[in-house]
């Protein structure tokens, strides 16, 4: 492996976008005055406009370009003001460092593999402990090497696929064990973040979802629910690795969660009157009696996965196991 | 219990109805089909399969069904599927004559109650609709038929050294090496092993019947070496199977249902069920609603259900060696030597004959193992079980079965 070629291939996408566009200032091929917006450089790049935008904005703090009056940006710094030009960045024969150019594609590549992989790895989870075999999965999708572990590391990073001592990646199995002991580490994170959080939740955001979730007739949607209790209230709590273990935690839970649903196992009806009770304290301020509340219902939640995942060993095998996916009895 | 007016729909005057019965060969035998529908008056099917597809289909599909005769052990399942309604006590004419090892977790205060699984653990339906042993005006299963089981022996394989203490350990002491059979069921053979690897020492479980992954992992790597041992002969599935096994001398011990010693015809003189000191292996089986059933359905079901603990069929399952949770109506149908021999731990008067009123199952002078009713209940070391782990050992038994039994093909 090219040692040099890693820090691109890991880096993400808006880095490799404004490495792009910088090393075109930096050679002049982009002049002072040059406009440049989101969508063409987008399409240029091939990729979407998020991290083209955020790439902007890099380089805008690097004071390599300003904003104007018009859209976009203009290349140069703000003290030295020059006229727009406006021409096609397509035609301007920019040069994209080869490696930044594979890069960029094998980070699409990337993700559309990712995506797959990490379906597949959630809903083998609940069946056991399997082996996920490199080269299939390189062949599966015809993707190189780079890509497979790029995936990998990154599916363990989120702490869904482990290695073994014999260095062979591996779904750990998704027991009763492991959902007893994730929760138990909900109950102990999950109200000291609400509590944490306090008057920094957006309370607005609660208030609207408590009001349109009451609004509402027929089935509430649970899930939707509690991304509104992550994003606007657990996650107010100023303690990042905090967030990030609560996030890290429940990366498991959700997935196999996803895949006992997919596999046509019923919701819990009353999981959505608990969240609307939690979100009724939590609008009255009421910061303690929600994080209390929280940390209770986080029992009876656990309780009721304990039952779910049960009852999955009525379905004899996995629907559509992948085939870089192989089943393994544990050491 | 209060009673209350609840009033159950007025039967329908025109055609014939049927109520189809879902469950497994335990209980779902033709004579009861046939007189069950002459009693009643409506048709009755039954869709007999074995253990764990009779379970997936409970759970999967509660519209192919209205009843479900099955297991305690299992109804936690097919309940979380939200595959049955809740039985109304109020609605049950038999409720009362139900015996207290199911409605108080045991025969009497001296009985062992027995890890896992107790009936009464899942019995009632508690106000957040989980199961639990609170009593409660709604139930989850009638209890029906139950037996206290342990395993089968050819004598002639423990012959030398004389009466032996008869325990779990036998399973693993090398005397019928290579002949050691079990049943194929992940939430009862497994506990088989388990209990015999206890027995001799090889393992220690802090909560038998709720194992670890850990556990359960030492128990298939400890049966993995009894297997290349060559200990292990095959899994079987049905009473007929297991029967079939002795009869050919592939098996000189193994997990044994009550009816398969009354199929053993020549051996059944050799063959001896035990009475492990450690104690049995208990189950129960029951009668489940499900949930679609309503109007006039509803109430052919609950009819079924009383009729089942009116003492008739009772008594045809005494003659497989199961015992019925009503046993008001049973002596009634039973001969008072089949009752002396079945519940009381009697010797037989005569000759007795099975199910089908003919094959003679019990000699003259022979005695049931392990004594009457209250002896053997008494003695429950473990339920029939669905663990936390039941998914996980599911999946690990399925693959270990399918070796031992690829070998064996």
């Amino acid at each position: 492996m090219n040692p040099k070629r890693a820090p691109v291939e890991t880096s993400k996408r808006y880095e490799l976008v404004a490495a792009a566009l910088r090393s075109n200032i930096v050679s002049g091929r982009l002049q002072p005055g040059h406009v440049l917006v989101e969508g063409p450089i987008a399409n240029l790049m091939k990729t979407s406009r998020a991290p083209v935008q955020t790439a902007l904005r890099m380089l805008e703090e690097e004071n390599l370009i300003h904003r104007f009056d018009g859209r976009g940006y203009l290349v140069g710094k703000l003290s030295a003001p020059v006229a727009p030009l406006r021409c096609d960045l397509a035609k301007l024969g920019l040069r994209i460092p080869n490696e930044i150019d594979s890069a960029l594609q094998n980070r699409g590549l990337w993700e559309r593999v990712y995506e797959e992989v990490e379906s597949a790895v959630s809903a083998c989870l609940i069946f056991g402990t399997f082996r996920i075999i490199e080269s299939e999965l390189g062949d599966y999708y015809g993707v190189s090497r780079t890509v497979v572990r790029d995936v990998l590391g990154r599916l363990h990073e989120r702490g869904l696929i482990e290695k073994t001592q014999s260095s062979h990646w591996i779904t750990e199995a998704l027991t009763a064990q492991t959902v007893r002991e994730r929760f138990q580490l909900r109950q102990l994170l999950e109200p000291e973040a609400l509590r944490l959080a306090g008057n920094r939740m957006a309370f607005d955001r609660i208030s609207r979802a408590l009001a349109s979730e009451r609004a509402k007739k027929g089935a509430a949607d649970w899930r939707q629910l509690d991304a509104t209790l992550m994003e606007h209230a657990i996650c107010r709590a100023p303690n990042r690795p905090l967030i990030e273990l609560i996030r890290q935690n429940q990366v498991p839970l959700a997935a196999a969660s996803r895949a006992l649903t997919k596999l046509g196992l019923p919701e819990d009806e009353i999981a959505v009157n608990e969240y609307l009770m939690l979100f009724d304290l939590i609008v009255n301020r009421a910061i303690d009696a929600a994080a209390t509340y929280w940390q209770n219902h986080l029992r009876t939640i656990a309780e009721k996965n304990l039952a779910r995942l049960k009852i999955v060993a009525v379905i004899s095998d996995p629907p559509s196991a992948a085939p870089y996916l192989s089943v393994r009895d544990p050491d | 219990m209060a009673r209350n007016s609840s009033k159950l729909p007025a039967p329908s005057q025109t055609a014939r109805r049927t109520l189809r019965v879902l469950g497994t060969d335990i209980s779902l035998l033709e004579c009861i089909r046939n007189r069950a529908a002459a009693d009643l008056g409506f048709n009755i099917e039954f869709e007999v399969l074995d253990f764990p597809s009779c379970q997936r289909k409970a759970a999967l599909n509660p519209d192919a069904y209205d009843v479900y005769d099955h297991c305690f052990h299992n109804v936690g399942i097919v309940w979380h599927w939200g595959a049955l309604q809740p039985l109304d006590t109020n609605l049950l004419r038999c409720w009362n004559d139900v015996g207290p090892l199911t409605k108080q977790g045991g025969v009497d205060k001296y009985a062992n109650r027995g890890f896992g699984d107790a009936p009464m653990s899942k019995l009632y339906v508690q106000p957040d609709h989980a199961l639990g042993p609170d009593e409660r005006r709604y139930i989850a299963m009638l209890p029906t038929v139950h037996n206290f089981d342990s395993f089968g022996y050819d004598v002639r394989a423990f012959a030398d050294g004389g009466p032996r203490r008869e325990s779990w350990a036998m399973l693993f002491d090398g005397s019928a090496k290579g002949r050691l059979a079990l049943v194929d069921e992940p939430a009862i053979g497994l506990f088989d092993a388990a209990l015999a690897a206890e027995a001799i020492g090889a393992l220690e479980f802090e909560n038998i019947c709720n194992m670890t992954p850990y556990e359960i992992a030492s128990l298939f790597k400890f049966l993995r070496g009894k297997l290349d041992e060559g200990f292990l002969t095959r899994f079987w599935t049905t009473a007929q199977e297991s029967a079939g096994l002795l009869l050919r001398g592939e098996a000189a011990i193994q997990s044994m249902w009550s009816p398969a010693y009354g199929m053993l015809g020549p051996v059944a003189e050799r063959v001896r069920e035990a009475v492990p000191t450690e104690g049995y292996r208990a189950w129960h089986g029951g009668l489940g609603l499900a949930r679609h059933v309503s109007g006039a359905t509803l109430r052919m079901a609950y009819e079924y259900m009383d009729w089942w603990l009116s003492g008739w069929a009772g008594a045809v399952m005494a003659r497989q060696g199961y015992y019925i949770s009503a046993t008001t109506g049973v002596t009634e149908h039973l001969s008072p030597a089949e009752w002396n021999y079945w519940y009381d731990g009697q010797q037989a008067a005569e000759d007795l004959v099975g199910v089908d009123g003919r094959t003679i199952v019990v000699r003259k002078g022979a005695r049931r193992s392990g004594g009457s009713y209250l002896e053997r209940a008494r003695r429950i070391a473990l339920w029939n079980t669905v663990m936390d782990e039941h998914n996980y050992a599911t999946r690990a038994w399925a693959r270990f079965v399918a070796e031992v039994n690829g070998r064996a093909r």
